[in-house]
């Protein structure tokens, strides 16, 4: 992916030029722009502290696995490989997990089989919800996320069986 | 629903790894208190001995008088539960087991030993899990830290210049379908429309800073400031279904997984994750209206 590549310093490049085209006082305005950054940031922590631990305690004391284990039948029920099921539990929590899972399946099943390109798409087309979420409302310091979550949850499910339905009708 | 979702993931994680641990306690699964017994030969050094356990020679004291331990390193060549045992000792290396020496039978020339007792190992990785997280949430933050600063500058040059103004106006049926609310001019669209942009683009550390901004400037015209407004939620779901037209495949593809080929799947998924999300947040407005 070459052109993602370029798209950034291009971005840039146009940014600084058209504003210097437009008189505009470049490096102080820039200055002007940044100086929230470090307080926001610093407002986000606590968030992003109660979601991560959270998601880490959850990961590490195996209650994942019982999850995962009560679900499969769900989802062979739908016809989705039970292998791919970690993916599409993890993915919205971690995002480094779900790079875990991936290299995991790549592993087991090999590059180029069906299971991959499954939970590689289900990576490529969604975010960390979770983290999305703390860092967002976070920065407003937004605690009542009414149905934002269910929303977003909502989205993942389905952006999930369309990895499973193209993927499955493409490549099998 | 977050209060019960992220409750319900502590709660369930201590649950879960007390019952995984009684259970190992139950069935004794890290043979706690097995005696280990190894011949031993004497070496020319006064009061040393040596023994050989999986290839490997080890020294220890023969004095009986202190306290006697055998230093095993660990290596591949040890017996598989060794090896476990190693891992999830409570002592912070985990590249020795020292194993404490019971009875020294001078007459047979054997040793008897056993190995650490490994306990609780659920409940303690739970515990070193959520801390090692929460410090690593503040390095997190740091990072962004500068990447905001970046990015929120480069966006106060695009604002000033009117770029940002110009691209609103091209985008604005679009936006004004999905934030009706939003008056035209208000600045979050500039943020929203960027952010929407970078995403697309797979710029994922622009798109964060970007979208912070339009959060706050949303927050700006909530009535209610600790309740997500609709405008907020939309833009949220959006954000968590990724619109992706360039998604960030680098990542796959470093791994060694056929990326050209998983571009139309991705794009169309996430299209679909998207279309979803912006459905669903409409019918949950139009459920809190009535």
């Amino acid at each position: 992916m070459h052109l993602a590549q370029l798209v950034l310093p291009l971005l840039i490049l146009f940014i600084i030029a058209f504003g210097l085209m437009k008189k505009v006082a470049v490096y102080e305005e820039f200055v002007e722009g940044g100086k929230e950054g470090f307080a926001t940031a610093v407002k986000i922590i606590p968030y992003l502290v109660a979601m991560l631990f959270a998601i880490a305690m959850f990961r590490a004391s195996g209650a994942m696995e019982i999850l995962l284990s009560i679900i499969a039948p769900v989802f062979s029920l739908l016809g989705i490989p039970a292998e791919v099921l970690p993916m599409a539990v993890v993915r919205p929590l971690t995002g480094s997990g779900s790079v875990g899972i991936l290299a995991e399946l790549i592993q087991t099943h090999g590059a180029d089989s069906l299971i991959v390109k499954v939970a590689a798409t289900m990576f490529g087309s969604t975010e960390t919800t979770l983290y999305v979420l703390a860092v967002y409302f976070g920065a407003v310091n937004i605690s009542k996320t009414r149905y934002a979550i269910k929303a977003g949850l909502i989205a993942d499910f389905s952006g999930f069986i369309a990895a499973v339905i193209v993927c499955t009708i493409m490549f099998s | 629903m977050l209060n019960y979702l992220w409750a319900g993931m502590i709660i369930l994680s201590v649950i879960s790894a007390l019952g995984y641990d009684i259970n190992d306690e139950y069935v004794n699964r890290y043979e706690n208190g097995k005696r280990y017994s190894a011949e031993y030969s004497l070496t020319n050094l006064e009061n040393k001995a040596m023994v050989n356990i999986a290839g490997q020679t080890f020294f220890f004291s023969l004095d009986k008088k202190t306290n006697q331990q055998l230093q095993i390193e660990v290596s591949e060549s040890l017996p598989e539960n060794w090896q476990i045992i190693a891992e999830k000792q409570s002592s912070k290396n985990k590249q020795q087991l020292i194993a404490r020496i019971l009875k020294i039978d001078d007459a047979k020339k054997q040793i008897h030993f056993s190995l650490p007792e490994v306990h609780w190992v659920k409940i303690n990785a739970v515990a070193t899990a959520a801390f090692d997280m929460a410090s690593f949430a503040v390095k997190l933050a740091i990072g962004l830290a500068g990447v905001m600063a970046l990015w929120l500058g480069l966006m106060r040059i695009a604002e000033k210049s009117g770029l940002i103004h110009y691209f609103v106006r091209l985008i604005y049926p679009v936006l004004h379908w999905l934030f009706p609310k939003i008056e035209k001019d208000h600045p979050a669209l500039g943020s929203i429309s960027l952010n929407m942009a970078a995403n697309m683009l797979g710029l994922g550390n622009a798109a964060t800073p970007m979208g912070i901004k339009a959060m706050q400037q949303l927050q700006e015209i909530n009535k209610t400031k600790d309740r997500a407004s609709d405008e907020m939620c939309m833009f949220l779901a959006i954000n968590t279904s990724s619109v992706q037209l360039l998604p960030p495949v680098t990542l796959i593809a470093l791994m060694g997984v056929g990326v050209s080929e998983l571009l139309l799947p991705i794009i169309l998924a996430t299209s679909v994750s998207t279309i979803v999300a912006i459905i669903s947040v409409k019918m949950y407005i139009r459920a809190g209206k009535s």
